[in-house]
């Protein structure tokens, strides 16, 4: 086995070494067998990568429950790679190290499978920087018989084409089954002894499994998609998303690795659900995971408690895309705070909807001080909040700030999007608006009710129009309106009591571009990267100039990507991926929103999505 | 200790200093990283913890001396406060099947609840210095007796000290192998690389041989 030698003077010279190092409790190292015999399945080495800092990367679910899948095989050895941050890259590069994995410090390049999980676009750079760190060929059709196959999955996956050049494999929904499919798939290939061709024609095969280089696409000549189709008979037309449909029965990693350094979400987690019932229309979350379905309460507080047990954490997170949703939330609060307490473990809860109910939970789980009430009303009209279907009545919201108030919250933390499709300086104003409506809430409550002093924020970000949503369709908002509306925003907002925060624009630009872009982006992305583009989640590390020279100079428009409306009949590029949600009825709640109609939750009505395709979960449930 | 007693001392706590040692990889870890993984190891070992009053209760325990990143350590301190007696041996056999890699406790003894914390305890400090040429660097530096001023920089303050006074004792294994025995503790404490850094200075041994040295806390002497 080859390992990288990371030397003394290296880890002095870098800021926390410890997230090179591994050896954390929970880590799971593996013997590699001596020599593999014609007859037994060849063992797997896989390497899940991370294209982001330690710290990050370490914090997501999705790379703790395909370690622990993979890892219960004896037949595979799953290990961690992280992007190394700047100043490891730097010194790498110049001493000539190449990307290792943290288990057994093997370089990337000597795994039979790297996979990706991919969770923002903002990420892309990072993936091509960590495969030439990696000495892996960057483009799928450089990479031959003695080099791994570069797989993906991740949300951001549903329209994986801008990277379509790079990647053998995608996994399009939950890997939990699919990837263990894909291994076994892959040692059958081995065994046959096939070229690399070959095993790329098989995983096709597998439900779930999208192999971009066995589809091509044509254009026409406005640049729009004529057509995709595979290459050859054999492979799908369409690719449909892989889910669990029974969470109690899906394994979850309770014996999780415990990192020795403190990384963002350091806590345990417990995934009440999956999905959303809510349907907010700019939501790309709230389509692509349904149908809702849920963990018993019974289940998670089993989980709980051995995974308390077997990491030592003192806290405990819930996991989902919208908690108050949950079911049986106070039952399992409280049986959580009842086993959790004696032992000095608390409960964090996460942002909930702002009820007597829940304010309740909240009180009873908040040990020490009063933190953050988060809030994310997301438009500042009822009448915007109605074309994007976010649920939330001002009169609510302003009774349970009232609430808050009483219970003792000195402030909360307002999210809300700029550039919604319909959005006019009027609604942008209901923002500052809807601040001085609580302010007012608070000056008018008697002395001993309320908090001295009144903390809000208000945060914004722009609005990006992402694929398998209602708004895939539409323009995003020019430049020049978003930076009006962000201006006007500004000006209104002058109390002393109210924070404003605001993401940058272009960071949301080239999001948008990415978004919903097409394979021809694949050539912009290699060039960017080429030019030094790289962590370019974080603020500091992203530049705007690269990003417009590059597009331009592969002869490509940013209007074409982000301020053209596309047309119902037009073939998006994403077209041939299908998580359940069907296209029409995309088209008609982006039709209810241009009329500023309302689709109930589905707890409440069943309109029909499509996703009761997969046979289970919230569709078959008693409404 | 019979049920009785037991009950009548109920704010009483048992401590227990567990002498410990790290090796690769845990000497990459930083001081508050050594307390977090500890604590955890200690919640996954059930060992009867006891918690400090007040706000935001803590598990009780306390570090001899913190150990810098890159450090390795043979023999350094942690007394831990338990709320119930617990058979040494068993918190031994215990936690060392709870701790991360690198990480292990070769004693565990009871110790009597003492006014005087771990900490200002500490006296001195044994270390060995792996590097090359450090041995004809000490003949020559350390032999005389003329101020080894070092420049430190701490807080974002430079100043210079004067080390040699902090070097109690000094003596050559093997040629690229040094054994010091210094001050530490809270008043006055020699960190190990601030004499790397003075043979550097001096231009007797190379920076790359510094960076690449091995330091390992072999003992902390206790007043």
């Amino acid at each position: 086995m080859n390992t990288v030698n990371l030397p003394r003077h290296l880890l002095r010279q870098v800021s926390k070494p410890a997230r090179y190092v591994g050896g954390e409790w929970n880590s799971v190292c593996k013997k590699l067998p001596d020599s593999p015999d014609g007859d037994v399945r060849p063992f797997v080495r896989f390497a899940f990568c991370f294209p982001d800092i330690y710290e990050i990367g370490m914090s997501n679910l999705a790379l703790r429950i395909l370690y622990d899948r993979l890892n219960k095989r004896n037949d595979i050895w799953c290990e961690r790679v992280f992007y190394p941050a700047i100043d490891m890259v730097d010194k790498m590069r110049e001493l000539e190290l190449p990307l290792f994995a943290l288990e057994s410090k093997s370089p990337i390049n000597d795994f039979d499978l790297v996979g990706f999980t991919l969770q923002y676009e903002m990420c892309y750079t990072t993936v091509l920087d960590m495969l030439d760190l990696g000495n892996i060929p960057q483009l799928t059709s450089e990479r031959g018989e003695n080099d791994p196959f570069v797989i993906a999955g991740g949300p951001v996956v549903y329209n994986i084409e801008p990277m379509a050049d790079f990647f053998d494999i995608v996994l399009i929904g939950e890997g939990e089954e699919l990837l263990p499919e894909l291994i076994d798939c892959y040692q059958d290939w081995k065994l046959s002894g096939a070229d690399r061709n070959e095993f790329l024609y098989k995983a096709a095969a597998i439900e779930g499994v999208y192999v971009p280089s066995l589809y091509n696409v044509s254009y026409k000549h406005d640049g729009t998609i004529e057509a995709v189709f595979p290459v050859d008979e054999a492979v799908p037309q369409r690719v449909l998303k892989r889910i669990e449909l029974d969470l109690d029965k899906t394994d979850f990693p309770v014996d999780s690795i415990v990192p020795n350094m403190e990384i963002v979400h350091d806590r345990i987690f417990l995934e009440l659900f999956r999905g959303c019932t809510r349907g907010c229309r700019f939501c790309q979350a709230g389509m692509i995971y349904r149908p809702v379905r849920e963990r018993s309460a019974d289940k998670l507080l089993e989980q709980a408690i051995e995974m308390e047990a077997k990491t030592g954490y003192d806290e405990i997170g819930m996991l989902s895309l919208s908690t108050s949703d949950y079911s049986q939330l106070g039952c399992l609060t409280d049986s959580l705070l009842e086993v959790m307490t004696p032992n000095h473990t608390s409960l964090s809860l996460p942002s909930l909807r702002l009820d007597s109910f829940n304010l309740g939970l909240m009180e009873k789980a908040s040990r020490t001080r009063k933190g953050g009430l988060t809030f994310a009303p997301e438009a500042g009209s009822q009448r915007l909040r109605d074309v994007i279907n976010k649920n939330i009545a001002e009169e609510d919201l302003l009774s349970a700030m009232k609430l808050a108030f009483a219970g003792g919250w000195s402030g909360a933390k307002l999210y809300f999007m700029l550039g919604l499709p319909t959005e006019t300086l009027e609604d942008v104003a209901g923002i500052a608006e809807l601040t001085a409506k609580i302010e007012q809430i608070h000056r008018e409550l008697p002395r001993e009710q309320r908090p001295r002093r009144l903390e809000l924020t208000v945060s914004t970000a722009f609005f990006i129009p992402k694929p398998f949503t209602p708004f895939q369709w539409v323009p995003q908002m020019s430049q020049e309106k978003l930076h009006e509306h962000q201006r006007h925003l500004r000006s209104l907002i002058r109390s002393r009591n109210v924070k404003y925060q605001w993401h940058e624009f272009g960071t949301s630009w080239i999001e948008a571009v990415l978004a919903r872009g097409d394979r021809r982006l694949g050539q912009v992305l290699r060039l960017v990267w080429s030019r030094g583009a790289r962590l370019e989640a974080w603020d500091e590390h992203f530049d705007l100039e690269r990003w417009l020279t590059a597009i331009e100079d592969c002869g490509l428009s940013i209007d074409f990507y982000t301020s053209r409306e596309r047309k119902y009949e037009e073939i998006l590029p994403w077209d041939h991926i299908d998580c359940g949600v069907n296209k029409e009825f995309l088209w008609q709640e982006y039709q209810r929103a241009q009329s500023g109609e309302t689709t109930p939750a589905c707890h409440e009505a069943c309109m029909a999505c499509g996703a009761s395709c997969f046979g289970g979960g919230i569709c078959y449930e008693q409404k | 200790m019979n049920k009785n007693e037991s009950e009548a001392q109920s704010a009483a706590v048992f401590v227990y200093r567990l002498v410990f040692g790290r090796e690769e990889p845990a000497i990459w870890l930083g001081h508050l990283d050594m307390m977090r993984t500890f604590e955890r190891s200690l919640r996954r070992a059930k060992i009867p913890l006891a918690w400090s009053h007040g706000y935001n209760p803590r598990p009780q325990m306390v570090f001899a001396l913190p150990i810098s990143v890159g450090m390795a350590a043979r023999a350094d301190l942690l007394d831990v406060s338990c709320s119930e007696p617990i058979d040494p041996a068993d918190f031994l056999r215990r936690i060392n099947s709870n701790l991360p890699a690198g990480i292990s406790v070769s004693e565990c003894i009871a110790v009597e609840q003492s006014r005087d914390s771990l900490m200002s305890m500490v006296d001195q400090a044994e270390y060995l210095l792996e590097a090359e040429n450090i041995c004809m660097a000490a003949e020559v530096v350390l032999s005389g007796n003329e101020p080894m001023f070092t420049e430190k920089v701490r807080k974002g303050k430079t100043s210079s000290v004067d080390i040699r006074p902090l070097i109690l004792e000094w003596k050559c294994h093997q040629q690229d192998s040094l054994y010091i025995r210094v001050l530490a503790g809270s008043s006055s404490n020699l960190r190990p690389d601030l004499l790397l850094k003075h043979f550097v200075d001096q231009g007797k041994i190379a920076q790359l041989s510094a960076d690449d040295a091995a330091i390992i806390r072999l003992k902390l002497r206790l007043k």
